[in-house]
């Protein structure tokens, strides 16, 4: 197998519009979270994870078009338009308002056009564990086909759909999540876009990383709540580990899903016990952003690739008091530290789980 | 690799490496096809159009060929749709805005690889689970997937074509091995002709 590498393409959020402006706010350990007036089904005022620049009407295909433009900003329109270009997508719900008609026709006609695209563009929906496995999958086409360069995008827009779908489970937090706090009380729904563009060669002097393997697995156990013994969760990173040459004790650091709720979290610590990971440095950036489905995969990777080009890990916003039965070490404060070799996964609905691991280029 | 078997339901019927198992003719087809396999499953009769096709095909499947000579790990299960979970998106719409409120059994199955997962659950494959939403199906693209998944370890990929929206149902799944050596190109053709008979 190549060496893959890996660098930023673009990421919108709460927290800015580029990937430099989430990162100076993440420094600053700004969150992105706030209520928002009447989001719940019964009115509620549920914190989110809400980009207020979006309109309310077709806040989806808006936030696609905006990642489009950033990206032609960026790296020339030449790197879309290549016939040596794949474009890989991942989101869970795509342009969910567009019922009764396809919800992810726009996404189709938005990328085709915005970006020019030459080929046949591949979406992944595999619920929150989508962006991990697209990842994995734009390797997958560098190793084995003829692509010089895949961009992978994750996005997820809010929508009454998802929060009323997540507040009828009894899932969501009233308060700004606090992933893996003793405290914590479950998820807060978000909306972004990131991307990255793995490929064959470095592409600019900008920062890159290799990627070294990923996997899946399935918990084989239940459709909507995790593993007990985080099954999954503990065969993907071993599969992944062995794909990547990489033992337990050269990962630097975690970054974790951390969802917030109580099953999620405390599946995710016993996992990383089994895998000899529970003194790794370890944190969960849904504090910062909520959580956002089909984008938390790409946002997280791109967030954790900032930490790695400066040398610092950044806290876990939320985190005070250990709350799993397992004590990972989840970071309550920022700080700097070499980081080389970094460990991403995630897990969701469907009993899905993902990792990859990434190493700074030398 | 090997094209080891494949099925494919509607309501026209069941029919087993295009050969026709038997026709149906109750308006429940799903749960005609449940009763004449005889199986006892409760969590069936809680799961999604989708999620119930994706089942009955693949015992369907079991019955026929052995789907668990590998090892829990080995199986992989790419799967993929045009319409995506969008036929139960419309349904749990309706729970909260015409019947009242937000209906999280309706909800969890607004996701389309929730029929993997219920695969996963029923056969205990640990292994790894991809869901594409594609325009049509498209037997090169799923080629090109399974030898990802095959030069990565795998031993075999069930892979499925799964639609409910707008009143057509069909499901067309086919099992493929790694182990073997018959022509990549004759299998794609196979594949085609298979899904379009």
């Amino acid at each position: 197998m190549s060496e893959i590498f890996m660098t930023y393409g673009t990421m919108i959020t709460p927290l800015g519009n580029s990937t430099e402006a989430n990162f100076d706010a993440m420094l600053k350990n700004k969150s992105g979270v706030k209520f928002i007036d009447n989001s719940g089904f019964n009115q509620e005022n549920w914190p989110l994870g809400r980009i207020s620049s979006l309109p309310s009407e077709e806040r989806y295909n808006t936030l696609l078009k905006r990642a489009c433009h950033n990206l032609i900003e960026v790296h020339g329109r030449d790197l879309f338009s290549n016939k040596q270009t794949l474009v890989i997508i991942s989101s869970t719900k795509a342009d969910i308002n567009a019922l009764p008609k396809d919800t992810f026709a726009s996404t189709r006609t938005i990328l085709k056009e915005e970006l020019e695209l030459k080929n046949k563009i591949v979406v992944i929906s595999n619920a929150c564990i989508s962006g991990v496995i697209a990842i994995n999958t734009a390797a997958d086409y560098l190793n084995h086909s003829d692509y010089e360069k895949v961009v992978v995008i994750g996005i997820d827009a809010l929508s009454d759909f998802i929060v009323y779908g997540f507040q009828s489970l009894f899932a969501l937090s009233n308060e700004p999540s606090k992933p893996f706090d003793k405290n914590r009380k479950g998820i807060c729904i978000g909306e972004a876009c990131g991307v990255v563009i793995l490929s064959k060669e470095k592409i600019n002097d900008a920062f890159h990383v290799n990627y070294l393997g990923g996997s899946s697995s399935n918990d084989a156990n239940h459709i909507s709540g995790p593993s007990r013994t985080g099954e999954g969760l503990f065969r993907s990173v071993n599969k992944t580990m062995n794909r990547a040459t990489i033992t337990s004790d050269q990962i630097d650091f975690i970054s974790a899903h951390g969802t917030g709720t109580n099953y999620n979290d405390e599946m995710e610590s016993i996992a990383f016990d089994r895998l000899g990971l529970i003194n790794t440095p370890l944190n969960s950036l849904k504090g910062y952003f909520g959580h956002t489905l089909g984008a938390a995969g790409l946002i997280e990777v791109i967030s954790t690739m900032k930490m790695m080009e400066h040398n610092i890990l950044l806290k876990s916003i939320g985190f005070e008091e250990t709350g799993t039965t397992r004590a990972i070490n989840v970071l309550k404060e920022s700080k700097e530290q070499e980081v080389t070799t970094i460990l991403k996964t995630a897990s969701g609905f469907g009993g899905g789980n993902a990792s990859l691991l990434l190493k700074k280029c030398p | 690799m090997k094209l080891v078997a494949s099925i494919y339901i509607s309501p026209k019927g069941v029919f087993l490496n295009n050969e026709l198992q038997f026709s149906l003719t109750e308006e429940n087809w799903k749960k005609e096809i449940y009763s004449k396999l005889e199986i006892d499953y409760s969590k069936f009769h809680k799961m999604d159009a989708l999620s119930k096709m994706a089942f009955l095909s693949t015992e369907t499947l079991s019955n026929a060929v052995n789907t668990n000579k590998y090892d829990d790990n080995g199986m992989v299960l790419l799967f993929a749709n045009a319409s995506s979970s969008q036929d139960t998106d419309l349904k749990y719409i309706n729970s909260y805005e015409v019947k009242g409120s937000p209906s999280p059994s309706l909800f969890v199955y607004t996701l389309p690889n929730i029929l993997t997962g219920e695969l996963a659950i029923r056969h205990k494959w640990y292994g790894e689970n991809c869901f594409y939403i594609e325009e049509k199906f498209d037997a090169e693209f799923y080629l090109e997937q399974i030898n990802f998944y095959f030069s990565k370890g795998a031993k075999a990929c069930l892979c499925g074509w799964v639609n409910s929206f707008d009143g057509k149902e069909e499901c067309f799944e086919f099992l493929i091995e790694n182990e073997g050596n018959d022509n990549k190109e004759l299998i794609k053709e196979e594949l085609i002709k298979l899904y379009n008979q």
